[in-house]
């Protein structure tokens, strides 16, 4: 014979251990180098639309007018990644191509140090970790590719020189039919961009 | 024997807030699950009011059954859902294999296969179980334990909403934004 009201110990013990469940699963799922290599926004994808205006007051828009725009997420402490910024620069070269990099928040640091390691002529955009989070970047330095219709092309967190320049290699192949689609933002995505 | 029938009970009371919660997180993902098993062709808003009607169902029962467990009728009903989810899982496994079921929205990356059928038929057993009748005292809320469960139950959808939809805010970020 049960005493009464056993049924709310057992009903709190089960929700309570649901609830860490959850928590657990949640947490399990945004930690760990799988879950980076899911971070950003898979090819195909619309990207966000934006206009922001750099430190000139020039205003500088996603998706571009150019056919192809490099976003860098990230700030002044690109010059602890030297390979990256050579990488970078390999690229600048690239007429048709747009590099910005964009900051998660105002950084009064970001421009003077970019200018510094050699990046002159990029645009440095102040975001927002909302803008940051609709891009689905978490750990910088994190570049993704947009062409002039809004898609995305490639998208990778970046380490080394060599993947700016294969990233802009994946971002000029053509989009598959499966990427050209609408896409219902339920579809999982595939993981990372092959760097 | 108490006990496990209590277990049984509760167990399924959190599976239903669970299920309903994560799938009012992303209803527009569960109702194209829905439109796998309605043969005919239906409008958007239809089958997204039905999909929310179906989640809110299932959080509902699981509130009722976890808040006023001295209302038997609802073990059957419990029993009952668990039934249609065996019956599911062999549709989705029969005519949809391999596509996703939704039934945890994003929480779960489960598929209409051989597995999903068997975890409904044990779902269904554990509800046969919830069946059984307990003694009365077990079962016996005052209105302070109700509010305390109700808070928990509350507490756990909430859980489940948020949990999903930050596991389908990773899986796929939406598509438009606009700043400043």
């Amino acid at each position: 014979m049960l005493l009464a009201s056993s049924f709310v110990v057992v009903a709190l013990v089960f929700c309570i251990a649901t609830v860490l469940a959850l928590f657990g699963v949640t947490h399990a799922s945004m930690s760990g180098a799988e879950a980076i290599e899911r971070d950003g926004l898979a090819p195909g994808m619309l990207a966000p639309v934006w206009s922001l205006v750099d430190s000139t007051g020039q205003v500088v828009r996603s998706p571009p007018c150019t056919p192809l725009q490099l976003i860098m997420f990230t700030d002044h402490s690109l010059k602890a990644f030297p390979s990256v910024v050579d990488g970078l620069r390999e690229v600048m070269a690239q007429e048709r191509l747009e590099i910005v990099v964009l900051t998660r928040r105002r950084n009064e640091l970001a421009e003077p140090v970019l200018r510094l390691i050699g990046l002159d002529g990029i645009s440095v955009l102040t975001g927002s970790p909302s803008l940051y989070a609709a891009y689905n970047v978490r750990v910088t330095p994190f570049a993704i590719f947009v062409d002039s219709a809004g898609r995305v092309r490639a998208s990778s967190l970046v380490n080394e020189a060599w993947q700016v320049t294969k990233l802009l290699q994946l971002a000029d192949l053509p989009l598959g039919p499966e990427n050209l689609a609408p896409r219902s933002r339920f579809w999982r995505r595939a993981a990372g961009a092959g760097v | 024997m108490d006990v496990l029938v209590l277990c049984a009970k509760t167990a399924l009371a959190c599976l239903l807030i669970v299920a309903g919660g994560a799938k009012l997180s992303d209803p527009a993902s569960f109702a194209s699950a829905v439109r796998l098993f309605i043969p005919f062709r239906v409008s958007w808003p239809l089958l997204s009011a039905t999909a929310v009607g179906i989640s809110l169902g299932e959080l509902g029962v699981g509130l009722a059954s976890l808040t006023l467990p001295a209302i038997t009728a609802l073990n059957a009903l419990v029993f009952a859902i668990a039934c249609a989810f065996v019956a599911v899982s062999a549709v989705g496994y029969a005519f949809h294999r391999g596509r996703s079921c939704r039934c945890f929205g994003a929480l779960s990356q489960r598929r209409f296969d051989a597995a999903g059928v068997l975890r409904s038929a044990v779902i269904a057993g554990v509800a046969a179980v919830a069946l059984a009748h307990v003694g009365g005292a077990a079962l016996q809320l005052g209105a302070t334990a109700r509010t305390l469960l109700f808070a928990a139950a509350g507490i756990l959808a909430v859980a489940a909403f948020t949990a999903a939809r930050v596991r389908g805010t990773r899986n796929e970020p939406g598509p438009e934004v606009a700043a400043q």
